[in-house]
Parts: C-alpha cells; sequence; structure tokens
C-alpha cells in the first residue's frame, strides 16, 4: 500500500489498485517514481495529474513544470516522451480522463516552449496525437486533432523534414467519411477530420520539403473528402469571398468548413499544383454522378474560381473542357447518359468562364475561344440530328462562348468574331457542302451572334474591320438559309446602335408610331460607308434574289437595311439607298428564279424602305413622303399584297395582281428624283444606271473587295479618309458598273444564274423569256452607252472565271478549325484576304488607278 | 506501450457486402456487429498482435466497396504492405469483379504488395463459389487464398496472423519493399511519425 500512497496521494479504489499492480510489471512503468532516484523532470510531469481525472489538470504544478521546462529545455524531448508514455498506458486502460490531461499538458508545454527547443518535443507531441486518433473513442480523436491543429498553427524555425504527415492525411479523410450512428457524434468527427486536413495543409503547403501535399497520394484523399462534405449540405449558398469571422457558424458545419478548406487549399496552389486539385475533383464529380443536376458542380466550380489566384482561373476552364472532351471521347456509361453528362459539364462551364474572362489575357481568351469552338465541331461531328442531349450541349457551349465574351474587353469581341468566323465552313455557292458543314455553319453563326450580343457598337469603322466584313459579306450570300438569316441576325446587333431591331422586325409603312430615334450621320460612319457602302447593299441586295429565300430571310434582310437606313441616312446617302429600294423593286419583275409570293415580298419591302426614308434622313422630305404615301394609299385599295405585313403565301391572286402588270403601283425613278430636287437634294445620282442587277454579284464582289484592298494596301486610304465623305461617294459611283448585265446562259454565273439555269433546263417560263428579252435589250444598250473600260472587262470573262474558280477551289479546301497558334490573330486574317487580292487589280491595274 | 517493433499496413477492398467490415471488427474487437451499415469512404483500426514474441502493430484500413467511393479507396492501396481482397463465397457477382479489382490494385498498389484472397461468409448454406475454385483463381494469380466467416470467427485470426508472420518474414529478410524514397525517413532517422513503411522500431 505504501507504493500505492507514494504515487497517487489519494487512492482511487479496487480497479485502480489492480491496474497498479499490472503498470508495476511494465518495463517502461514508472517504478523508478518510487524511488528517491527519480529525476526531478519526471516527478514534475507526475504532479500535473490530480488524484481523480475529474479534477483536471493541476494547474500550479503545470506552472511549475513549464518554468523547469523553460529553463532547462534540453529536458523537454524527456518530458515529452514521458508524457507519451504514461499517455498511452491510460490508452491502454482505457482511464481517458488522464489521457485527456496528458494530451493538454503537451499543448501547454509546446505554445510555451520556443521553437529551437521544440523539435525533439514534437515528435513525442505527433506520436500521443497519433495514439489518440488510433483509438476508438471519439472524443480521444477529437481531441487529438485539436491538439493537432494547434500545433499546426504554429510556426518552427527549423521543420523537421524527415517528418511525414501519410498517416494525419489518411486517418482525417477516413473521419471526414465518419459514420457514426449518432448524428451529432459523426458530424464531430467529421469536423475534426475536416480540422486536421486544414491543419495539415497549413503546416506544409509552404514547403514541400516537409510533405509535398499536393502529391496525388494526398490529393486523391483531401479532396474527396471535402468535397464529400460540402455536398451533403441542404443548399448551396455560392459567395464570391468568405471571411470565417463574418460567416458564423461556419466552423460547426462540415460542409461550411469543408468549403473554407477547399478555398484555402485552392487560394494556396500556385500554376503547377492547380491540376493536382483539379483531376480528383473531377473525378470525384464523375464517380458520385454529381454532374446532373448540376448545381453541386456550378457551386463547386465557383468557389474554386473564387478562390483561385486569378492569374490561373483559366486553367480551370482549360481542365473542365478538357474534361467535357474526354466525357465525350468515351468515358464510362451508354452514349445518352454521357452526351447528358456532357451538356451539364459545358452548362457549369458556362457559369464559370465569365469568372475567368475578367482575369484572362491575349492568347488564353483566343485558346480559350479555340477550345470551345473545337468541342462544338466534335460534338457537330457527332450529332444525329434527333439527340436531344448532344443539341443541348452546343447550347450550353454556346453560352458558355457567350458568356465569356460578354467579360471581356470590346476589341477583344471584335477579335474573337473575326476568329470564329475564319472558322465558319464556307459552302461557296453552288459548291455543295455536307450537312455536317451546314451544321458547323449554323452553330458557328449561333456563337457569333452570341457574342456579337454582347459587343456594343460605338463606330461602325470598329465593328465591322474590312477584313471581317468581308468575310461576313461572304456568308451572307453562301450559306443556307437558315444560317443566312442568323448572319442578318449578326449584322442587326452590330448595327443597332439605338435599339431599333426590335420595333423594326418585319417591314411597316407605319413609322410615325414607332419612336425611331435618329441622330445626325457621323463623319466617321460617312467615311465608312462610302467605302464600304457599295458591298454591303450589294450583298443585301443579292439576299433579297435568292430562291431559296424564306420569308424569314426577306425580313431579315429587310431589318438590317432599315436599320443601316436609321444609322446611316443622310443627304450624302440618300441617292444611294434609294437607288437600292428601287434596284430591289426593279428585281421583283426581272428575277425569274422568284416565285409570286416572293415577287410580292420584295415589292412591299422596298415601298417600306421608302417610306421609312422620310422619318430618319434629317432633311423634310415631304414630297417624297406625299408620293410615298400616295402608292402606300393606292395600293391599300388596289393591291393590299403589294404591302407589308409580308404573307408566306399569296393563294388567291390572279396573274393580274402580279407587280409587272401594275406598273402604275410601283415607286417611279423618276418622280422619285423630282420629289428629292424639290426637297433641295442633289438627284443627279440616281438617274445613273442601277449598278444592281441579277447576275451582277460577281462583278460587284470584286468591285468591293478592290475598294478594300486599296485600303489595306495603304493605297489610296489616306485619300479616301482626307477627302469630304462626298469625294468618297463620287468615287463609288464612278464605278457603278452598267457592264454586268450578261447574258443568263452564260458559263461564268454563279448564284442566281445558275439557278436560273436549272429552271431554264426545266423549259423557259413566260417570266424568263421576258427577262430574256430585257436582258438583251439592257446589253445592247450597255454596248451603246457603256465606257470602253466596262465593255473591255465584259469582254474578258476568261480570267475573271478561272480566279473566281481558284478562289472558290482554296476556300473550299478545309481550313484545319485549329490553326497553329498564333495563326488566329488579326495579321493572319490580313495575309489570307490579300492573298484574295480580286482579278481585276492583277490583270487590269489601270483600270482601277483613280 | 509504444513498444511495438513492427508496423504493418492493411488494406480492405471487395465489392460491398461481402463482410470486410465484419472481418475487422472480428479481428479486431472479437464481435460480429448485428446490422452493420455499408463503409463510407475508408474506416481506420489498429491491433497490435504478437508473433514470435515480437509485438507487431496492424493498421487496417477498411475501404468502402461502393463505386462511389472508388477513386479515394484507391488512394490508400499504394502505402499497404498486405492487400486483402474479399468476396462472398455465396454471391457470385462478387467473385466475377475480381478481374477489375485484381486490375485496380496492378495499378494503384505496389508491386510487390502481399496479396491475399478471400473467400468470406464460410457459415452460409447458399454457396455459390466452391473452395476450389477461389483456390484456382488465387493461384494463377499470385495470391493466398483462404476461407472465413466473420460470423462464426473461422479463420478469421488466421487471416491477420498469418499476414503478420508473413510480413515479419519479410521485413526480416529485408525483403519488404522499399517504398517510394518519399516516404521513408530521410537523415537517418529512424523514429517517423505518421508511420511510414516497415518501421522497424527499436
Ligand atoms: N452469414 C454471414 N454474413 C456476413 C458475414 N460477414 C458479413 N456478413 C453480413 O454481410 C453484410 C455486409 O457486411 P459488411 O461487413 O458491412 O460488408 P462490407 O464488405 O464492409 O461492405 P461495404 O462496407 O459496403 O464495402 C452484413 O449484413 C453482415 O452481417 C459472414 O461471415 N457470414
Ligand atoms: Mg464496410
Amino acid at each position: 500500500m505504501s507504493f500505492v500512497k507514494c504515487c497517487f496521494e489519494a487512492g482511487e479504489g479496487h480497479d485502480f489498485l489492480d491496474s497498479f499492480v499490472q503498470k508495476c510489471t511494465d518495463p517502461g512503468c514508472c517504478c523508478g517514481c518510487c524511488s528517491a532516484l527519480r529525476p526531478r523532470y519526471k516527478r514534475l510531469v507526475d504532479n500535473i495529474f490530480p488524484a481523480s481525472p475529474q479534477d483536471g489538470l493541476v494547474k500550479s504544478n503545470m506552472e511549475k513544470l513549464t518554468f523547469y521546462s523553460l529553463s532547462s529545455p534540453e529536458k523537454l524531448d524527456r518530458i515529452g516522451e514521458y508524457l507519451f508514455q504514461k499517455a498511452s498506458r491510460d490508452i491502454y486502460r482505457r482511464r481517458h480522463g488522464f489521457v485527456i490531461i496528458a494530451m493538454e499538458a503537451m499543448d501547454q508545454l509546446l505554445l510555451a516552449c520556443h521553437s529551437q527547443t521544440l523539435n525533439l518535443f514534437v515528435e513525442s507531441f505527433l506520436k500521443m496525437v497519433q495514439k489518440l486518433l488510433e483509438s476508438t473513442d471519439p472524443q480521444l480523436q477529437i481531441l487529438a486533432t485539436q491538439s493537432f491543429v494547434r500545433f499546426a498553427n504554429i510556426e518552427e524555425d527549423t521543420p523537421s523534414y524527415h517528418r511525414r504527415y501519410d498517416f494525419f492525411v489518411s486517418k482525417f479523410s477516413a473521419m471526414c467519411h465518419s459514420n457514426h450512428g449518432d448524428t451529432s457524434t459523426r458530424d464531430k468527427i467529421r469536423l475534426a477530420g475536416i480540422q486536421g486536413l486544414q491543419g495539415v495543409i497549413r503546416k506544409t503547403v509552404s514547403d514541400d520539403l516537409v510533405e509535398n501535399i499536393w502529391e496525388a497520394q494526398h490529393m486523391d484523399k483531401i479532396v474527396p473528402s471535402l468535397l464529400y462534405n460540402m455536398q451533403s449540405a441542404e443548399k448551396y449558398e455560392t459567395v464570391s469571398c468568405m471571411e470565417t469571422e463574418a460567416r458564423d457558424g461556419a466552423e460547426e458545419e462540415p460542409p461550411r468548413l469543408a468549403e473554407c478548406c477547399l478555398r484555402e487549399l485552392v487560394g494556396r496552389a500556385s500554376f503547377g499544383h492547380i491540376r493536382s486539385v483539379l483531376r480528383p475533383v473531377l473525378t470525384h464529380f464523375d464517380r458520385h454522378e454529381l454532374w446532373v443536376p448540376n448545381d453541386f458542380a456550378v457551386h463547386t466550380f465557383k468557389i474554386i474560381m473564387f478562390s483561385i489566384q486569378a492569374q490561373y482561373s483559366y486553367s480551370v476552364v482549360e481542365a473542365l473542357m478538357q474534361h467535357v472532351e474526354a466525357a465525350g471521347a468515351g468515358g464510362a456509361g451508354e452514349p445518352r447518359g454521357r452526351a447528358r453528362v456532357r451538356a451539364a459539364c459545358a452548362a457549369v462551364l458556362s457559369h464559370i468562364v465569365a469568372i475567368a474572362a475578367a482575369d484572362s489575357v491575349g492568347p488564353s481568351v483566343l485558346e480559350i475561344i479555340n477550345n470551345l469552338l473545337t468541342n462544338l465541331r466534335a460534338s457537330v461531328a457527332r450529332d444525329s440530328e434527333k439527340e436531344t442531349d448532344e443539341k443541348l450541349y452546343q447550347e450550353a457551349l454556346i453560352n458558355a462562348l457567350g458568356e465569356f465574351s460578354d467579360h471581356l474587353p470590346d476589341f477583344q469581341k471584335i477579335d474573337i468574331m473575326m476568329f470564329i468566323v475564319n472558322k465558319v465552313p464556307s459552302t461557296q455557292r453552288g459548291a455543295k457542302g455536307t450537312k455536317a458543314d451546314a451544321m458547323l455553319q449554323t452553330i458557328l453563326l449561333k456563337s457569333l451572334l452570341k457574342v456579337g450580343t454582347t459587343y456594343k457598337t460605338t463606330e461602325l469603322s470598329k465593328a465591322f474591320p474590312a477584313a471581317f466584313l468581308e468575310a461576313l459579306l461572304r456568308l451572307a450570300a453562301a450559306a443556307a438559309p437558315p444560317s443566312r438569316a442568323l448572319l442578318q441576325r449578326l449584322l442587326h446587333t452590330l448595327l443597332d446602335r439605338r435599339h431599333h431591331a426590335g420595333l423594326l422586325r418585319a417591314p411597316t409603312v407605319d413609322y410615325a408610331e414607332l419612336g425611331l430615334t435618329v441622330e445626325k450621320c457621323s463623319r466617321q460612319d460617312l467615311i465608312f460607308i462610302s467605302k464600304h457602302g457599295y458591298a454591303i447593299f450589294s450583298s443585301l441586295y443579292e439576299g433579297l434574289q435568292l430562291e431559296s429565300n424564306t420569308l424569314e430571310n426577306i425580313e431579315t434582310i429587310y431589318t438590317t437595311l432599315a436599320l443601316l437606313c436609321i444609322e446611316l441616312a443622310s443627304e450624302e446617302t440618300i441617292c444611294d439607298i434609294m437607288q437600292l429600294i428601287l434596284a430591289i423593286q426593279q428585281s421583283s419583275v426581272s428575277n425569274p428564279v422568284l416565285s409570286v409570293a416572293q415577287q410580292c415580298h420584295l415589292v412591299a419591302v422596298s415601298v417600306a424602305l421608302a417610306a421609312l426614308l422620310p422619318h430618319v434622313v434629317l432633311l423634310p422630305l415631304d414630297r417624297l413622303q406625299d408620293y410615298i404615301d400616295k402608292i402606300i394609299e393606292s395600293r391599300r385599295e388596289e393591291a393590299p399584297h403589294l404591302l407589308p405585313p409580308l404573307q408566306p403565301d399569296y393563294p388567291q391572286l390572279g396573274p393580274a395582281a402580279l407587280p409587272n402588270k401594275l406598273p402604275y403601283l410601283m415607286i417611279d425613278q423618276m418622280a422619285v428624283c423630282e420629289c428629292l430636287k424639290a426637297c433641295g437634294v442633289d438627284a443627279s445620282r440616281l438617274q445613273s444606271p442601277s449598278p444592281y442587277a441579277a447576275g451582277a454579284a460577281l462583278a460587284l464582289a470584286h468591285r468591293h473587295s478592290w475598294v478594300e484592298a486599296g485600303a489595306a494596301q495603304g493605297r489610296d486610304s489616306l485619300a479616301d479618309i482626307g477627302a469630304p465623305p462626298g469625294a468618297g461617294l463620287e468615287l463609288d459611283s464612278a464605278h457603278s458598273s452598267p457592264g454586268v448585265q450578261r447574258h443568263a446562259g452564260s458559263t461564268q454565273a454563279a448564284g442566281v444564274s445558275l439557278e436560273a439555269l436549272r429552271r431554264a433546263a426545266g423549259g423557259p417560263s413566260d417570266a424568263e423569256r421576258r427577262e430574256l428579252e430585257r436582258r438583251r435589250a439592257t446589253l445592247n444598250n450597255a454596248f451603246r452607252t457603256a465606257p470602253f473600260h466596262h465593255l473591255l472587262t465584259l469582254t474578258q470573262p476568261k480570267y475573271e472565271i478561272q480566279e473566281k474558280l481558284e478562289e472558290i477551289f482554296s476556300s473550299i479546301s478545309e481550313e484545319p478549325l485549329l490553326p497553329a497558334s498564333g495563326a488566329c490573330s488579326p495579321a493572319g486574317n490580313t495575309k489570307s484576304y490579300q492573298q484574295s487580292v480580286p482579278p481585276y487589280t492583277k490583270y487590269f491595274p489601270e483600270l482601277f488607278l483613280y | 506501450m509504444e513498444d511495438y517493433k513492427f508496423l504493418f499496413k492493411v488494406v480492405l477492398v471487395g465489392n460491398a457486402g461481402v463482410g470486410k467490415t465484419c472481418l475487422v471488427r472480428r479481428f479486431t474487437q472479437g464481435l460480429f456487429p448485428p446490422g452493420q451499415g455499408a463503409t463510407i469512404g475508408v474506416d481506420f483500426m489498429i491491433k497490435t498482435v504478437e508473433v514470435d514474441g515480437e509485438k507487431v502493430k496492424l493498421q487496417i484500413w477498411d475501404t468502402a466497396g461502393q463505386e462511389r467511393f472508388r477513386s479515394i479507396t484507391q488512394s490508400y492501396y499504394r502505402s499497404a504492405h498486405a492487400l486483402i481482397l474479399v468476396y462472398d463465397i455465396s454471391c457470385q457477382p462478387t467473385f466475377d469483379c475480381l478481374p477489375d479489382w485484381l486490375r485496380e490494385i496492378e495499378e494503384y498498389a505496389n508491386n510487390k504488395v502481399l496479396r491475399i484472397l478471400v473467400g468470406n461468409k464460410t457459415d452460409r448454406e447458399d454457396r455459390e463459389i466452391p473452395r476450389h475454385i477461389g483456390e484456382d483463381f488465387a493461384q494463377r494469380h499470385g495470391m493466398y487464398f483462404l476461407e472465413t466467416s466473420a460470423k462464426e470467427a473461422e479463420n478469421v485470426e488466421r487471416l491477420f496472423m498469418e499476414i503478420a508472420v508473413e510480413l515479419m518474414e519479410q521485413a526480416k529478410c529485408k525483403e519488404l519493399p522499399k517504398y517510394d524514397g518519399s516516404l521513408g525517413p530521410i537523415n537517418g532517422k529512424t523514429t517517423s511519425v505518421g508511420d511510414t513503411s516497415c518501421c522497424l522500431r527499436s
């Protein structure tokens, strides 16, 4: 009994005695404590333990021990080891009260002592923590974690490089998945697990020599453990930044704490480490099938984007995109499920690209766009029409593109649009594109539209750099009908600075009510239109002549024209616009391929545009307005089918009601001239022969190319800009070429005349015969009146054909979607565009030197 | 009590419901838990045994069989000294999945890891996999083989003891695989927290 008395002043009862007996058989035991030779540090340690564990650490004795440790730091490691031995025994005997006290003592020593001496003590300390973690008692595990976290927050001067945290990562991760029967205990264990991981991360993240926490063996445990806790939240609230203090209770709920921890981890990741975090994230989402529905995925990836160092945010987008690709390439699961996962991934992408956009610069921007386009193209290649999931996926990618662009500065949007437009497969008129090409065309145009919608036009010349405009106009005629309509919509969004497109969706003649806002056309815009107006107008004109046009095509072109009128109408341009209107009206009778409905449409469109002019030109055009009103009035009575709104069909129309039978209901060129003159406008240009005529496309296309080529080569761009706007227009109209009316049977025509050819093969109709006659007449006329050089070009068609064919072939030969990096820069565009310098300039440069 | 001489890490894998957790609890706690729930992620148990008068500490990582936890469980293979692959002798599909498990082990575990095939639930009447089929499979793939019943405590003790004996043998012959250098102690110290490889304790 004296033994007992010696060690424990107040005996603890019977079972205690038993254990003591056991204890004394132990070689590592404190039998020495009974000896007078017992070392001082052991005595000091023993004294901190109370008789009964409920009494807690003996504070005054703990102070003594601390003081001793501070004054004899060389003893610290032995104190640690001794405490550990004692605790081990107590764990074995399930005397948890004493274990807790030992741990508390170690905590206090750890905090009190200074770093040089800490190293060896830490070994015992961590052995103790591990010992507690190995126990099955949740209370001890939690206690151990708390001590570990305290330790993790201490900065060691010289961390011990042989120290490994493998066990802690493994054990804390296991705790994060606790399945304890009692929910509150379960949550406590999980919380402890997360805190422990947080501690390991803090302890190791800044020093790879301690333990490279970014290695897969650790990340594959840490990341899924955090996500597993996050996903169990009842609802996901995503906030951009999380201040732990400000958010009460964050420390009490596993999902919230796990989120904090993930933020910290991601925030500390350097560029080389991002992937180490993202890979297990993506795997976790696959494994736990968290893509569909995707709210948790969106939540998580937003958190990642918010906490990642801004300059790396691009790599998250990249990783996600690659994951989407991989899912497409043949991940697990049946194809339909995969398509759905892909769509959901892409939707996540569209939620986060905006966050990336703010921090993306230069090459990474185009890299992202390029990746999105590549995925789109792959999807189109896979697409089998019916797969709605594939469609959803494409929509999601396009949305991502739009979201991304929306957050870029405007100048980059133009770059992006140029980039996309160059990816659109160009099925030239006449050349048959594959179905996939047509789909890709539509999809890329949709993307283009998405980006375009985010662009805010100020100056037209900035919205339409020459190469971009050229590419757009090329597509305007080349694509399938739905794509053509998309292209017009893109033009709408780029032209419509004052939000009129909604009002002008379909032709009308009642503008007074619409409340259009018109401003004087700026000088820059006038220069722009003097340079490119002709190309734009003739492209739109050509667009109206296509046999395959649907109502939508015609209406969208009308909207484009109406917007052009509003944005550009001025004294200087009114004649050109009027000339176009008259030409459109004329084409309704002269273009043999048009259906009756299409004829009516064109007549209605021209009167709608004519009626618009007085509302948008800041001149008193009363006479013109009266004249147009009169025509509208008469049509209302006699021929309502020649007025808007356009009908898909005009079934009860007799031959006598066709436009060509009602010349007195048409807008008359001479009358318009008179009206304009009366209003003080110089209408002389209006009297020159119309440059627009069916089949004129080729010649005109070259002409516009020439203007641009000139500008690009810097030959006359300065002169152009320097000259008053009127001069530019003069230049253009001097070129108005009458010499383009070609024989319908001639082989050189693509487009309209090709369609005409096809018709002709079926036997000439009345209309066609009339058209032939008309053409013969104008041709004769042209030879009689046209200047010599026009005739020259007319009689030299073969160069043109050859060049044209080359051009077509080179554009058909498929452009790789992924150019070598850098080829997507505007410089790249300029190059290809210079190569397409039109044949005229090559063969007859002297004709174009003005 | 920290006087063990060897520390070995044992990882249990196999389809959900084959009885991994029951085996571990039978061994470490000596009981057959009624209504044992499916394991989530990974569970951890410790048991110290004595082999030839020397203490051997077994760190046992009991993984979840469910597919969705596969990626986290795989991350525990790497540092294992022994892998116990369990199937249920009364459930053919759990046997049919063995090749898949082997492929995973091949991919994620150390190639010298000790592999033991265990057919559990021998107490059941409705056996579907005859003993020799399991034995054949184990032999073909160079694994040890044992049939157990966690319920009847049959062969459970033996399973873990043989693992301890075998690993100790290997350790003594210094055959024990050298795990990736990063795991082992640097600068010559043998004390290492967070237990690294076989941990010969002094
Ligand atoms: N008859 C019999 N039943 C057993 C035996 N071992 C386990 N079971 C039962 O099998 C079921 C699954 O056991 P667990 O130990 O949870 O299986 P597990 O492999 O850990 O499953 P997961 O944790 O989901 O991977 C439980 O209902 C057990 O009661 C056994 O030896 N005999
Ligand atoms: Mg289990």
